[in-house]
């Protein structure tokens, strides 16, 4: 059974947020500050409001199959 | 970086092996962000097949029903049509229109539904594939720029204490 993209798509989310937090170890400057807050930070933040989003949807998708099933 | 800045190519008193782990560390990340890119494009397109899916499965379920709410109205035509001087029960017939008049609006009421619902996702859909394809690069080439400048340091020896 194939996965839900939402799914595949928050766990992608996860092994990116570990490598994140990786570099996060070693680079502590002023660049990683800026980085974190015009790239990590909205990223991560809207990544997150977009795999919900789909995850919502999909949950539609999925009743709505079930429930017009005669 | 941490110690030695990775707006510069002042290492100071930071170690070369510090430096090689970060400027590692660093890769890793960039690498992670690239694939994450292409797998988040992967996800994108996975569910605007999914919303296709079921908008044809719909229609489909529509079409069949719609097809045999036609047949129930002839049968019971054909019922009523067909008593001669004594009227037919035709009760049975109109219960299955009534049944699958009832079924085809409820998978209508869906159809509009999923069309509401992802209308409303494809405004964020579609912002989110802006940051993939437009925001996400930016980010990937300066963190590129980042660790060209601390391989440039790298090669800049260590200052003696």
């Amino acid at each position: 059974m194939t996965a839900r993209p939402d799914r595949d798509g928050a766990e992608q989310l996860g092994l990116l947020g570990t490598a994140w937090e990786e570099a996060a170890q070693h680079w502590q400057d002023e660049v990683a500050r800026q980085f974190d807050a015009d790239h990590w930070t909205p990223l991560a933040q809207r990544s997150r409001a977009y795999l919900e989003a789909l995850g919502t949807l999909l949950d539609v998708l999925e009743t709505a199959e079930r429930d017009t099933e005669f | 970086m941490t110690k030695g800045g990775s707006g510069g190519t002042n290492i100071g008193s930071w170690g070369t092996n510090r430096v090689h782990a970060d400027i590692d560390a660093l890769k890793g990340f960039h690498e992670a962000l690239v694939r994450f890119r292409y797998a988040q494009r992967g996800v994108a397109e996975r569910g605007g097949d999914q919303i296709e899916m079921t908008r044809a499965s719909l229609a489909a379920k529509a079409s069949r029903w719609q097809s045999r709410l036609e047949q129930c109205h002839a049968e019971l035509d054909a019922c009523r049509a067909g008593g001669g001087e004594e009227a037919a029960d035709c009760s049975a017939y109109v219960r299955a229109v009534e049944q699958t008049g009832e079924r085809l609006e409820h998978i209508r009421r869906w159809q509009q539904r999923v069309d509401i619902e992802a209308s409303e996702f494809g405004g964020t859909a579609g912002a989110y594939l802006d940051l993939l394809d437009s925001d996400l690069p930016r980010a990937e080439s300066q963190l590129l720029a980042i660790i060209t400048s601390l391989e440039a340091a790298r090669r800049v020896p260590a200052a003696e204490t």
